[in-house]
């Protein structure tokens, strides 16, 4: 009985990591395959022998930083981080103070607003892009990277919930001894609460970097001039013969992200498990 | 009492008449007024010549001109040179040229409106009359100009365009582009001269008709199977529709501005459609969409591809990657350069059999007329700087600037002089054009309901080459005719239901 019971903990297990390894392979293969074309010596893809190039070299990654006469990648790079950091301090902080207000303070408004809130955050974003571009228009924020980064930091607040349910967790009793003893809500929030969200906060700096990092559609709406480009547009404007500055520019693009990722990993995953929690 | 009221009315009548008549004339004035200038007469019309009233000659002092110049003159470094001695020239004035810095497709429409559009604009005649359409262009005082007398009437046409009677030039031709032939003379037989010399004047026959250039391309793939002969995306409806236009076809009637009288068909078309379908034979499937033009670069210099046919803007492109490939193959980097320029040859299109059969032996050639553009430089109606923008358009198009760009760029100049100094291709495609051989790519809006149609046609006749034997849908040439007749109808349905 126990070694049926084996067996077929044996052929569950097998079957699960036979399934993965599938999966694994279906979503790294097409990431393997840009990596590698990337490292392509000819830069075309018309020269691979299957799959794969036929011989490996540097000079992607070099002519994408030396040749910027047409294609300035290094700006590029520099204007999207410019953007993606200023958002994530920004949004960050917006949320952080959305949501913290939704959790603990309670006033008329408070429901009907989350209420709202909600339903807004239901539709995508995009929908508003003429109406978002006629305003930049009338702001003389067209061409200009901080109106990219003013309207994802004003956005970002739409979705507190998930900080706000982190929020929610920490005891109010704690807030409560800390008034007796005579704390203000500042002092409250930022003695006592933000210590303790260490985990959401750098969830939610992590988001906020994210999106801006990969967006096309905003800077493609708002950037008419070549050197204001985030990687995302410039790569998108390359010439269909830029095979391998595409390549190595989309690989390049993609380092930050997946050390900021490694460094931040667990906070983000405590971050995100105790945000799901309803306190 | 009624007779007084009569008159009152009379007087009113004859008072709102005369207003409408001062508002239909104010009306007139303002979408005129880009016009004002001296006026010649022409058969369709009054041909206004002075351009916008903006243009005062009075030159904008301390102005700083925004230019959106197309990709590979910044990449091969010519605009810089421009805009440096453009700065020079005019440093007395404080005027200076700046890189628009957008991308070479940017839409005026959307972006100048705003104010983010450039001042000058260089772009293909089709694209600059869609926006003289929509009023987003300035008239320009052509005749006016230095280099009125040196570019030819046909190149002027593409950017005329008449509203109420009157003919406005809205663009300066640059450049003349015009599908070309392009070829490595060391992958021609080595007996060549002899074999595919019928005429004995020095030039293979491979590439002065398309019989011979069909034969060579059947016999190397059969040598080699990996290799091919002649190659072409030929959905690409820009360079299949001359096919078209060489046996009585064309676009649009009137001389392309009646959309109403769509010509693909007529004529003797279906030869042309009969000689594709034989050409897609000697390929492979990659014919069907657009992989044969972005691979021809990298296939034509590892030798895969014998010839293809493209604009003779992206000569400098096929000439790097053939440096490269001779890079690759050992020699250095001026050794390499220096074969690549010998060995890559970019020349007219090869004569096309009368019979429209291109297996059949001693044919009766005819020339082979193709689909063109002329790109040019056309000034912003959102300008503020209306007089240096026309300033640098004249710098630009200027004998100096024209040859340069020719040099460096390895394109046709629209000027007479600039051309015949260029020589070689730049000739032969000024030549062409004076000829009647290159149709210049209609100027009226309606051109944009013709890519979709015809991809759709010139894909099913790329496909019918691979179908099997007994599901070919064009097997004679009536079938050939029917099928470019739907494509007829197909653009006259999407230009008038659309509107």
């Amino acid at each position: 009985m126990r070694k049926k019971r084996n067996a077929t903990k044996v052929l569950d297990t097998s079957i699960t990591y036979v399934v993965l390894i599938a999966v694994s392979f279906i979503f790294l293969f097409p990431c393997l395959w840009l990596i590698l074309a990337s490292f392509s010596k000819s830069g075309t893809i018309y020269s691979f022998e299957g799959f794969f190039p036929k011989e490996y070299s540097l000079i992607n990654f070099k002519r994408l930083f030396t040749d910027t006469t047409l294609y300035n990648y290094p700006k590029w790079f520099l204007n999207t981080l410019f953007v993606a950091a200023g958002s994530c301090i920004l949004g960050t902080f917006l949320v952080i103070l959305t949501a913290y207000t939704m959790s603990r303070f309670e006033f008329k408004a408070r429901k009907p607003m989350m209420k709202t809130t909600m339903v807004l955050g239901m539709f995508p974003s995009f929908m508003g892009m003429i109406a978002v571009y006629l305003l930049m228009t009338q702001f003389n924020l067209i061409n200009h990277l901080w109106g990219l980064i003013l309207i994802y930091s004003a956005g970002a607040p739409m979705g507190y919930l998930t900080q706000k349910g982190f929020f929610d967790t920490i005891p109010k009793a704690i807030d409560e001894a800390a008034r007796i003893d005579g704390a203000t809500n500042f002092q409250v929030f930022t003695k006592i609460n933000l210590p303790l969200s260490k985990p959401i906060i750098v969830y939610t700096a992590l988001t906020s970097f994210t999106w801006p990092w990969s967006d096309f559609i905003l800077p493609k709406l708002l950037l008419k001039e070549k050197d204001l480009y985030t990687v995302a547009v410039g790569l998108m404007n390359l010439d269909e013969t830029e095979f391998a500055r595409f390549a190595a520019g989309s690989v390049f693009i993609a380092v930050p992200i997946v050390i900021l990722y490694f460094f931040l990993v667990k906070d983000m995953v405590n971050g995100m498990a105790q945000g799901a929690v309803k306190g | 009492m009624k007779k007084k009221k009569a008159t009152i009315a009379c007087v009113t009548l004859l008072v709102a008449a005369q207003l409408t008549a001062c508002g239909s004339e104010a009306n007139t004035s303002a979408s005129t007024q880009n016009g004002a200038g001296a006026e010649s007469s022409t058969e369709g019309g009054t041909k206004v010549s002075g351009g916008s009233s903006v243009f005062t000659g009075e030159l904008e002092q301390n102005v700083t001109i925004r230019v959106l110049e197309n990709d590979t003159a910044i990449s091969k470094g010519y605009f810089d040179e421009l805009i440096a001695a453009f700065n020079e020239e005019y440093a007395d004035y404080g005027i200076k040229a700046v890189d628009a810095n957008m991308d070479q497709y940017s839409d005026l429409a959307n972006d100048g409106p705003y104010g983010y559009g450039p001042d000058v604009l260089y772009q293909a005649n089709d694209v600059i009359m869609q926006y003289a359409e929509g009023k987003h262009i300035y008239p320009i005082p052509a005749e006016s100009m230095e280099c009125y007398s040196q570019i030819p009437e046909s190149a002027w046409e593409a950017y005329e365009t008449t509203v109420d009677g009157t003919t406005y030039c809205c663009g300066v031709p640059v450049n003349i582009q015009a599908p070309m032939l392009y070829y490595r003379t060391d992958l021609l037989p080595e007996d060549w001269e002899t074999a595919w010399d019928q005429d004995g004047n020095k030039v293979p026959d491979i590439v002065e008709n398309w019989n011979d250039m069909y034969a060579y391309s059947i016999a190397r793939h059969e040598a080699d199977a990996s290799k091919y002969g002649y190659m072409k995306s030929l959905y690409d409806a820009y360079f299949s529709s001359g096919f078209l236009f060489s046996y009585g076809g064309y676009l649009f009637g009137e001389n392309n501005t009646d959309p109403s009288d769509i010509g693909l068909s007529k004529g003797e078309a279906e030869k042309g459609a009969w000689v594709l379908s034989q050409l897609a034979t000697v390929m492979n499937e990659e014919c069907i969409d657009d992989t044969i033009t972005t691979n021809a670069y990298s296939k034509l210099a590892d030798g895969t591809y014998f010839a293809t046919i493209t604009t003779p803007d992206l000569y400098s492109t096929f000439l790097d990657e053939l440096t490269a490939e001779y890079e690759k193959e050992g020699l250095d980097a001026e050794q390499a350069k220096e074969k690549a320029k010998e060995n890559l040859v970019m020349t007219e299109l090869p004569k096309l059999p009368e019979s429209g059969d291109l297996t059949e032996e001693n044919p009766t050639l005819i020339d082979s007329k193709m689909m063109g553009g002329v790109n040019g430089y056309a000034i912003s109606a959102y300008t503020k700087y209306p007089n240096a923008s026309l300033a640098f358009v004249d710098f630009a198009t200027s004998y100096e600037m024209m040859l340069k760009r020719s040099e460096m760029l390895g394109i046709a100049p629209a000027r007479e002089d600039a051309a015949e100094k260029a020589g070689g291709t730049s000739e032969l495609l000024y030549e062409n054009l004076e000829a009647g051989n290159i149709i210049l790519m209609p100027s009226i809006q309606e051109v944009s309901q013709f890519w979709t149609p015809a991809q759709t046609f010139f894909t099913d006749l790329a496909k019918d080459a691979f179908r099997p034997e007994g599901e070919k849908k064009y097997t004679d040439l009536s079938s050939f005719k029917t099928g470019l007749e739907e494509m007829d109808a197909q653009i006259y349905d999407a230009i008038f239901t659309l509107k």
